[in-house]
């Protein structure tokens, strides 16, 4: 088992969600991994070369936060940031890496445990990605 | 304007291997409207061949620069001193960009990251759809601004061909029959008694018959 320590990028939107309460539920998981939040005044305002830069910069995913849907606060924000996610996932396909170490969390109803839990999910997902390309190598 | 594509990233890592130092050259102008070629792709193109490159094993160093346009030696002066320090440009402006660089710096490899599509209009966001074949002689003015040659599937100067379907053109079903574009044009604009002409064969010795085009302008030689 790979339990090599991740560096993950966390992209949020502020109007759903502060920095504080993400670092604050992310409790132990900051002693496992590294994570670096970077708060958005909308998640529409995110660029495709932000995601990529964090690719470049040496992150394992990168996980972005978005407002639920239809609760974007300037209207469309939120789609566009899934649209961006979704570019940026097919440049990953296009290099030769997994598109699944981008992954757009869209705010629900269960507020910050269930994007807790989906970010479990998604660190889960890539170490087993990353132990499987180690053993192939 | 012209309208582009960027080239898909393994695409341009088998163009770029071998070469360390690579200046990314974007255009300010037409690639820029249509999203393919300006700062913003210059990087993230950038960034996406940094990061294949370090998956694939290869030592890219890639710098990135963009200029207003590259068709024109006055902006690619600007760029002289960037192409000097590196060992190939990738260039992200139209075929014409490509080749005016290649020009001016005989000695450096030039390479094209873009694919160029067609003369075309921004129809919506993200959207744009090619209007013009530049054929050098244009006939726009016979039907209502809408030109058959381009926008008509088999170029008909004579329509339309009778297949189409619902407004549709048939061999694409997804676009619109140019010809019932242009009979409504002519129609809104009182001028369908133009349909009553018969177009001659056109002749197409103004268009890629016969080498290379120029356009010499004398009262701007001196």
């Amino acid at each position: 088992m790979n339990n090599q320590p991740l560096n993950i990028y966390l992209f949020h939107c502020t109007n759903s969600l502060d920095t504080e309460t993400i670092r604050r539920s992310l409790g132990e998981r900051e002693k496992d991994h590294t994570f670096k939040t970077i708060s958005l005044p909308c998640s529409g305002k995110l660029e495709l070369i932000y995601l990529l830069k964090a690719f470049e910069s040496g992150a394992d995913g990168v996980a972005l936060v978005t407002c639920k849907h239809g609760e974007c606060r300037y209207l469309e924000g939120n789609l566009r940031a899934q649209k961006r996610a979704e570019a940026v996932r097919a440049i990953l396909e296009e290099i030769g890496l997994d598109k699944e170490r981008m992954k757009l969390i869209q705010q629900g109803d269960g507020g910050v445990q269930s994007l807790i839990d989906e970010l479990d999910r998604f660190i889960e997902r890539i170490r087993n990605a990353t132990a499987e390309s180690f053993e192939s190598s | 304007m012209i309208v582009a594509e960027r080239k898909k990233i393994p695409e341009l890592v088998e163009m770029l291997k071998g070469h360390k130092k690579i200046l990314v050259l974007g255009c300010g102008t037409c690639v820029t409207v249509c999203l393919a070629g300006g700062e913003r792709e210059v990087s993230i193109i950038s960034s996406a061949l940094r990061i294949a490159s370090r998956n694939s094993g290869y030592d890219f160093e890639i710098d990135e620069m963009t200029i207003e346009r590259q068709c024109d030696n006055v902006f690619i002066e600007q760029a002289a001193e960037a192409i000097a320090k590196h060992d190939v440009v990738l260039s992200l402006g139209c075929g014409a960009g490509v080749q005016a660089i290649a020009e001016r710096y005989s000695e450096k490899p030039v390479y094209a990251g873009l694919n160029t599509s067609f003369l075309g209009v921004l129809e919506e966001r993200g959207v744009w759809t090619e209007k013009c074949s530049a054929c050098g002689s244009c006939v726009l003015h016979k039907y209502g601004g809408i030109c058959p040659i381009t926008r008509c599937a088999k170029h008909m100067l004579n329509g339309p061909c009778g297949g189409s379907r619902e407004d549709r053109c048939e061999v694409r079903p997804d676009r619109p029959c140019a010809w019932q574009l242009i009979y409504r044009r002519l129609k809104g604009i009182g001028e369908l008694d133009r349909l009553k002409n018969i177009e001659a064969v056109k002749d197409w010795s103004t268009s890629l018959d016969g080498g290379v085009r120029m356009l010499i302008r004398e009262d701007h030689r001196i």
